[in-house]
């Protein structure tokens, strides 16, 4: 399989961002991994790594709701004013804990590729690299 | 003459005789005038003419003299042969000036026919008639006219007697007044008999009103219709501490008395009652003889006469104070239950928002220890994990996550069922939703050698949601066999029946059992009372919200060591 050029976890939870890490890296998902403990520093990397000639923009972000500084909504309201040459091709996934019915509605009205029930598993992996990248992880 | 010219001492002579006869003449006028003499010598043509007043009586002349009528003699040319100091005080001319002058000249033109024809008359024998006549002052003044013709010394003349009119036209008119003035004091005192007569009806009303209050065991009185007392009762004088009439009057008033927050709206009550008839009817306090306020219910009606009018107001006072101390206190109460019931329901959605917070961010720690515990489990050499302690612990550690996830579960489904409150209900067949939970249950039936009775055919249905319900029977039925009593075959009986307001569900075991002190904690969350048997501690707090959600209760009775009866009721 074709690895992704780019992944960019963002979760105040390091725990959740070291196993993430852990099972994406299992996975051989992708070569380079970013992670953001929220989403002020999310969209520093976004900057960072999505200006000019520079290869390793994120092409999938899987995005914490409840975070300090800047939350997941919070991201996405600034993310959507970012002047980025390859916004387009950015894969947004947020991953929720059991949603309150009220943040359901929000985050079915977001400009996102869709939302997950943490924790993250190899088979909501597949399922997104299937809908989004139209590629699988090679079976075991 | 002519040929002897008189001498000096003729002259003398005849000078002499004539001062005489002028004297005569005068001294005769004065005497005539004041009644000296009888007659009265006038020179005619054919010399003089001797009028007497013979036979005369002084008394008559005195009487026409002072008379107040005007009377005068008029000769048969009208010439004013005599008249009296009225008719001259009437013609405002002295006496002597009218004597001997024409009466004609008092007659005004407009007069003087009528005045011929009455003279005319008279000379006949009698006439009488009214004119007008002329003063000297130049008024014209009515008077009437009586003439008689009367025989002086064999020559005739005219007797008249004038009498002023205007004086007696005055007298009319006064009469006319005091007429007039008769009759609007006859009216006066006609009014003032009614206005007695209403009276004696009003003291009568009166009377009769306070002979009947002075029995009643309230405070009683009466005013008149403008609100100024008439009576007072014994009662109230009992309640002020005063004799009657003893001391000064405006501490027996109730106005006086009248606790200063109540004086004014219960004045103003008043004064409307006063003005409009409306019945009055107000609570106020009212300080009584040892100086303490009493709320007292006052009531006042109208009494009215035949007419309709207000004659007097009729009122009493009763004493309502314990009632009205005691309502408030129930008013206290209420609101204090009120107060304690915004606080219970405060609290209650905090718990809710806690339960749901605390579900929902346990959730993150507990998944990331069963990854790290997966992880672990890939890192570590597959020979240690086989081996002692290694294995034990990480069975447990995993045992412990999955407790943790469970309960975590059970938060999030009580959480959930906050919210259904209003969820649709439907009637559901009570028979089938036991029949499908007892097959679910067999294996521990069959277990336990349990025996079940049900007999639910009284309630057909009952309104609530399915799956509620399934959930219902399902924690009712396992608990019965669950909490069985090891020492006698479990024996669960399923009954139902319909009450007024609800449908009951009855489930009775003769399991363990528990202890009054127990029952009420039965429901409450995480409430455990038996070690020894599987259980969350959650399945009767679930039951008892999924049933109060949908406005019906759940009972509990329960024997220690006998068995536990649980009753749902089901609103209808």
């Amino acid at each position: 399989m074709q690895k992704l050029s780019s992944v960019l976890l963002v979760d105040d939870d390091q725990t959740t961002n070291y196993l993430n890490q852990l099972l994406l890296n299992r996975l051989g998902v992708t070569s380079e991994l970013l992670v953001a403990t929220n989403g002020q520093e999310a969209l520093g990397l976004l900057e960072e790594h999505c200006q000019g000639a520079t290869t390793d923009c994120p092409a999938l972000i899987l995005l914490d709701v409840k975070m300090p500084v800047l939350d997941g909504f919070g991201f996405l309201a600034a993310y959507d004013l970012l002047p980025l040459p390859e916004k387009q091709a950015i894969i947004i996934v947020m991953l929720t804990t059991s949603l309150h019915p009220q943040d359901v509605d929000r985050v079915g009205k977001l400009n996102i590729a869709g939302f997950l029930n943490k924790p993250l598993t190899e088979e909501k992996i597949n399922t997104v690299l299937h809908n989004h990248f139209n590629r699988s992880l090679p079976t075991a | 003459m002519s040929e002897d010219r008189p001498t000096s001492a003729a002259l003398a002579r005849e000078n002499e005789e004539l001062r005489y006869q002028l004297e005569e003449a005068q001294e005769l006028i004065h005497a005539i005038r004041t009644g000296a003499v009888d007659a009265l010598a006038v020179q005619g043509a054919e010399g003089p003419r001797i009028f007497t007043l013979q036979g005369a009586d002084q008394g008559y002349r005195t009487l026409i003299e002072e008379m107040n009528e005007g009377a005068l003699l008029l000769t048969e040319d009208a010439t004013v042969l005599y008249c009296n100091a009225c008719l001259a005080g009437l013609m405002g001319r002295p006496l002597s000036e009218l004597i001997g002058s024409a009466f004609d000249e008092f007659v005004p033109p407009a007069s003087k026919e009528y005045w011929a024809g009455l003279m005319l008359r008279g000379w006949g024998g009698k006439s009488k008639g009214e004119l007008l006549l002329q003063t000297k002052a130049g008024a014209l003044v009515p008077f009437s006219v009586s003439m008689n013709m009367l025989q002086f010394n064999e020559t005739p003349t005219l007797a008249v007697i004038v009498t002023d009119l205007s004086a007696q036209r005055e007298i009319t008119a006064i009469r006319a007044q005091v007429a007039e003035q008769n009759a609007l004091l006859d009216r006066k005192t006609q009014a003032l008999k009614r206005e007695e007569a209403a009276r004696l009806v009003v003291e009568r009303a009166a009377a009769e009103a306070s002979r009947m209050l002075e029995g009643i065991s309230q405070i009683a009185w009466t005013t008149n219709a403008l609100g100024e007392h008439t009576y007072r009762n014994r009662r109230w004088y009992d309640y002020i501490g005063q004799q009657q009439g003893q001391g000064p009057a405006a501490e027996q008033s109730w106005r006086q008395r009248l606790h200063p927050d109540d004086a004014a709206p219960t004045l103003a009550r008043w004064q409307q009652s006063l003005q409009t008839g409306q019945p009055y009817e107000v609570e106020c306090r009212i300080r009584n003889a040892q100086g303490d306020y009493r709320w007292m219910l006052g009531r006042a009606l109208p009494s009215r006469n035949e007419q309709g009018e207000v004659m007097q107001w009729i009122g009493t006072y009763t004493d309502i104070h314990e009632h009205r101390l005691a309502l408030e206190r129930i008013d206290h109460g209420q609101r204090q239950l009120r107060d304690n019931n915004e606080q219970l329901t405060r609290v209650n959605v905090d718990l809710d928002n806690f339960i749901y917070t605390a579900s929902h961010d346990l959730k993150a720690p507990i998944s990331n220890i069963e990854g790290l515990l997966h992880a672990l489990l890939v890192e570590l050499p597959p020979a240690t994990v086989q081996t002692e302690p290694v294995q034990p612990i990480l069975h447990l550690m995993q045992d412990s996550v999955n407790r943790f996830k469970r309960t975590i579960e059970h938060l999030t489904d009580v959480s959930k069922l906050q919210k259904e409150h209003g969820l649709p209900t439907q009637p559901v067949g009570l028979a089938g939703i036991i029949h499908d939970v007892r097959l679910d249950l067999e294996p521990l039936v069959q277990a336990a050698g349990a025996r079940l009775d049900v007999d639910v055919a009284a309630v057909p249905t009952v309104l609530f949601s399915e799956k509620n319900l399934r959930s219902v029977v399902f924690n009712l039925l396992s608990n019965a066999l669950k909490y069985r009593d090891p020492g006698r075959p479990p024996h669960v009986r399923v009954r139902a029946r319909s009450e007024a307001e609800y449908m009951v569900l009855e489930v009775e075991d003769n399991g363990l059992g528990l202890d009054a002190h127990n029952e009420q904690r039965l429901f409450g969350m995480f409430q455990r009372f038996h070690d020894h048997v599987e259980g969350s501690g959650i399945g009767l707090y679930m039951v008892k919200k999924m049933i109060e959600n949908a406005g019906g209760r759940i009972e509990v009775s329960s024997r220690l060591g006998v068995g536990t009866t649980f009753s749902v009721y089901f609103v209808r």
